[in-house]
């Protein structure tokens, strides 16, 4: 199997502490398109799901973005609610510190949150707001756990946010309790936000090979169960780009071991799992990995037989927002496709390397965004499908390439074993589709040749 | 009657919806027009990703991507670089530079900055205009009307003709609001047009955000009105204004070129149509074309066999303030009893409603709206409806549970009967299904 990390880590990529060289890039006046900090910052925090997600600023940023994201919930769903401090022309004037004490407190006692996250916006960060302040007095005061999190808009792009999430964890609720059960052989996983369930999908496959899920950081998590993750044994990076600091930081300050990997596609689930045994330390359950991992890939060579058949040969054009380009790489490549165009504008150096070692030397490497630029690549090298986020679903839509959607909004679980037999699926149902016929066809009374008569 | 407002310090499930986004769509009516959000990232992608989940159509939007420091020493900079880039490598015909509150509380001069730009580089031909929409004030509604007004001051100047004009009597604007659907607009437009009439409806979301197989990508807008077409309606003999908040920019109209003009504040129901039709009638001489009085009939018809199953029957509403009078009329004509009417800001027009009106979020249309059994709102209000237990019907902005919502049609006789149909459906179901439940629990 090739080696996923490299010996050398680049400690200049952006999701690391001290970004030196190349910092998250500045998003440019005009030719920008994703989201903010702020932004960011609620992506990372609001998948905790029983806490209460407190928005200090004007209505539209809580108001244009709640319900807005596909992790789901196995139980309580108080961050599916929006709130706001609503403020009005002369809360900024006179200031909103009292406001969002009030909004505090009138959460606090009316919905009883194990714990509120206060979110700082452009405006509130702008007129000074203090915060850290009222929300340490709060929490004093209430006796729950009221965390701020300074990450405004314009602070820079929303990786940057999901990084000071990861900082406001770290500082304000990892450490703070103790788990409930023995974690001597716990693993917490680090940016994986279940999107479309697929966090439930990986914990079954750790429950059967016997490992202690610690930490949900922060798919469908409890806001309880962070608090101890630093009693973890190892951590799973996810999501690299995102909390990647995060898990840098639990090495050195709690000496827990982290790797990065990811869920997309049999062999890399494989190696996750197998790498999550080896840093457990354990021989029983390395053997035990092996021999779920050997059963599941066979179980799912044998299903997606049908599927390879079809699209064996395909060409695709992968355009990720959050998601890992270089892992889904890896399970297009299972399934016999192949990438003939990538997005990198999200990958540090370090994914980029990763990437490069998975295509093939005449792929395009697509480094920023803009639809025009994805469009011109699936015409040029005749791709079958595109596979990107829902932000460039509509566009693929209009000039009727078929598609799948891989980001935050999709409603389907890619991840795991079965994870790959329904994006395979997906796929080939994409592909397959009589619309695509249908839709290229001129009305009849437009076709050249006229009728005999 | 009267407008209150519940006394709670936070906003939970917010109703408003940011001006910003209101500016964005008016601005999706306009071809080769491109809104230009001077604020950070976030303030035009969450509205992007938002009216993309409701059109299920690209949506045409740039950021001026302010950051800390650029709002500190020098926010036009950014501005600047943003319009030399949508200038130099889109060529849109229409720009419109949307201020956001970050603008707005930094202080930011943008207007003069404009001003100078637009004498630097000579811009003629085409269309720049400047509007500040700060999210304290207002919501969807009034950003999309105040960016309507702008666009109509700019068309007057830029044309030039005051006082001398060529009235074509048989031209009439639309200035449809904010809460028409596509469909509303393309329906409003069939039917003055049936009257004889060369339509032009300002701005155009009909022809835009209706779906069409337009190949070529351009991160433009991909219909709407033209410029031409804006500026040929500056000749329109009439204006007719969809929803009060549209009042404003048909007043603009008038006092600049003496247009008169005629606002339809209701737009749901038999009276709203008849009034509109008939109206119609009056200004053209030509009788009512045969199809609406059929569908006056089919109306009046199936109002007869639904009221059955809205006798009884309460309501909750949370909308914007013109959707929201528009709703409540065509409620009244059903007989059904509004428990409460909840919407984002206040207006004139809600306030002189002969009903209460609260200005409120989502909880409010939960604890006011308790024991309702019809919610129609957004999608945002489907949790809140589970909650109380109503049947959810889905209205306003946005709507991302159901396919085609952006082509229903709530205007015109046709627009009552299709929601007085899907609302008694609903009615319906929920009916059978607490009694399915009955039984089983017994």
């Amino acid at each position: 199997m090739e080696p996923i990390r490299k010996e050398e880590i680049d400690d200049q990529a952006c999701g690391s502490l001290a970004p030196k060289s190349k910092p998250c890039p500045r998003p440019k006046p005009g030719e920008a398109a994703g989201g903010c900090s702020f932004d960011g910052a609620q992506i990372t925090l609001l998948p905790i799901m029983d806490a209460a997600h407190l928005v200090h600023g004007p209505v539209a940023c809580a108001g244009n973005s709640w319900e807005s994201r596909g992790s789901l919930s196995s139980g309580p769903s108080l961050s599916q609610y929006g709130f706001a401090t609503d403020l009005s022309n002369n809360d900024i004037i006179f200031g909103g510190e009292k406001k969002l004490k009030d909004s505090i407190d009138y959460i606090a006692g009316r919905f009883a949150p194990p714990a509120i996250f206060v979110y700082a916006t452009c405006v509130t960060a702008l007129i000074g707001e203090d915060m850290d302040a009222v929300c340490k007095e709060a929490s004093d005061r209430l006796g729950i756990p009221v965390v701020p999190v300074n990450s405004p808009g314009f602070v820079g792009s929303k990786n940057l946010g999901n990084r000071l999430a990861g900082d406001a964890l770290l500082q304000y609720v990892i450490g703070t309790g103790e788990p409930e059960l023995e974690a001597s052989m716990g693993v917490n996983l680090i940016g994986e936000y279940n999107i479309a369930g697929e966090m439930w999908d990986i914990e079954k496959l750790m429950n059967q090979a016997g490992i202690t899920l610690l930490s949900r950081i922060t798919g469908d998590a409890r806001y309880k169960e962070i608090t101890w993750a630093h009693r973890a044994k190892a951590n799973m990076v996810v999501c690299s780009r995102a909390l990647l600091g995060l898990a840098k930081q639990m090495e050195s300050k709690y000496g827990i071991p982290y790797f990065e990997g990811s869920f997309y596609g049999a062999k890399e689930t494989t190696y996750s799992l197998r790498q999550m045994a080896y840093l457990l330390n354990d021989r029983e359950m390395e053997r035990r990995v092996d021999r779920l991992t050997e059963r599941e890939e066979n179980r799912l060579s044998h299903d997606l037989r049908p599927y390879r058949k079809i699209l064996k040969g395909k060409k695709a054009v992968l355009y990720t927002g959050g998601v890992k380009s270089w892992s889904v790489i890896s399970a297009l490549k299972e399934l016999g496709i192949q990438v003939v165009g990538v997005g990198t504008n999200k990958s540090s150096d370090e994914d980029v390397q990763r990437i490069a070692d998975r295509v093939s030397d005449d792929t395009e490497y697509i480094p920023e965004g803009g639809a025009s630029r994805i469009i011109k690549t699936v015409r040029e090298r005749k791709a079958d499908i595109m596979i990107a986020g829902g932000r460039n679903m509509y566009v693929a839509m209009k000039e009727q390439i078929p598609f799948v959607d891989i980001n935050q909004e999709r409603h389907k679980a890619y991840a795991g074993y079965e994870g790959l037999l329904r994006l395979a699926k997906e796929l080939v149902d994409s592909i397959a589709n009589p619309i695509w016929k249908l839709a290229s066809s001129p009305a009849p009374w437009d076709k050249e040749d006229s009728y005999d008569r | 009657m009267t407008v209150k407002k519940r006394s709670k310090p936070v906003s939970v499930n917010p109703l408003k919806i940011g001006q910003s986004l209101g500016g964005i769509l008016a601005m999706q009516g306009c071809y080769r027009a491109m809104p230009v959000v001077h604020g950070s990232q976030g303030c035009s992608a969450f509205p992007k990703a938002l009216l993309t989940r409701h059109f299920r159509e690209p949506i045409a939007v740039q950021t001026s991507a302010l950051q800390e420091m650029d709002v500190i020493f020098d926010a036009n900079r950014n501005l600047e670089e943003a319009l030399n880039a949508v200038l130099s490598k889109h060529r849109p015909d229409i720009i419109g530079i949307i201020g956001t509150e970050l603008s707005d509380v930094a202080g930011v001069d943008y207007q003069s900055m404009l001003k100078s730009y637009k004498r630097e580089r000579n811009m003629r031909g085409g269309l720049a205009f400047s509007v500040t929409l700060p999210d304290f004030r207002g919501s969807l509604e009034s950003g999309f009307s105040v960016t309507v007004e702008a666009m109509v001051d700019e068309l007057i100047q830029q044309a030039g003709l005051r006082g001398q004009r060529n009235v074509n009597s048989r031209q009439i604007t639309l200035l449809p609001g904010s809460y028409l659907t596509p469909g509303d607009v393309m329906e409003l437009k069939e039917i003055v047009s049936s009257f004889g009439f060369e339509v032009i409806a300002l701005p155009d979301i009909s022809t835009s955000l209706s779906g069409h197989l337009l190949t070529g990508f351009s991160p433009l807008t991909r219909g709407g009105v033209p410029l031409d077409s804006m500026l040929q309606s500056l000749q329109s003999g009439l204006t007719i204004a969809f929803g009060a908040s549209m009042e404003r920019p048909a007043r603009r109209l008038h006092n600049a070129l003496g247009t008169p003009y005629k606002v339809f504040q209701g737009t749901m129901g038999l009276k709203a149509s008849d009034e509109l039709l008939n109206f119609l009638h009056q200004i053209s001489g030509v009788p009512v074309p045969i199809r609406y009085c059929w569908q006056r009939e089919n109306l009046l018809d199936c109002m007869l066999d639904a009221h059955f199953q809205f006798a009884g029957v309460s309501a909750v509403a949370a909308l914007e303030p013109d959707h929201l009078r528009s709703v409540s009329e065509w409620l009244d004509e059903l007989g059904v009893e509004q428990k409460a009417l909840i919407t984002s800001y206040e207006t004139p027009a809600v306030a002189e409603m002969e009903r209460d009106v609260w200005v409120g979020d989502l909880d409010d249309a939960e604890v006011l709206g308790s024991g309702a059994d019809l919610w129609i709102g957004s999608s945002h209000g489907i949790a809140g409806a589970e909650r109380i237990g109503a049947a959810f019907l889905a209205a306003g902005f946005p709507i991302w549970n159901e396919l085609g919502s952006y082509m229903n049609v709530s205007v015109g006789y046709r627009g009552a009967m299709e929601w007085t149909n899907k609302a008694g459906n609903l009615l319906m179901r929920r009916e059978a299904e607490h009694r399915e439940s009955s039984v089983r629990h017994r």
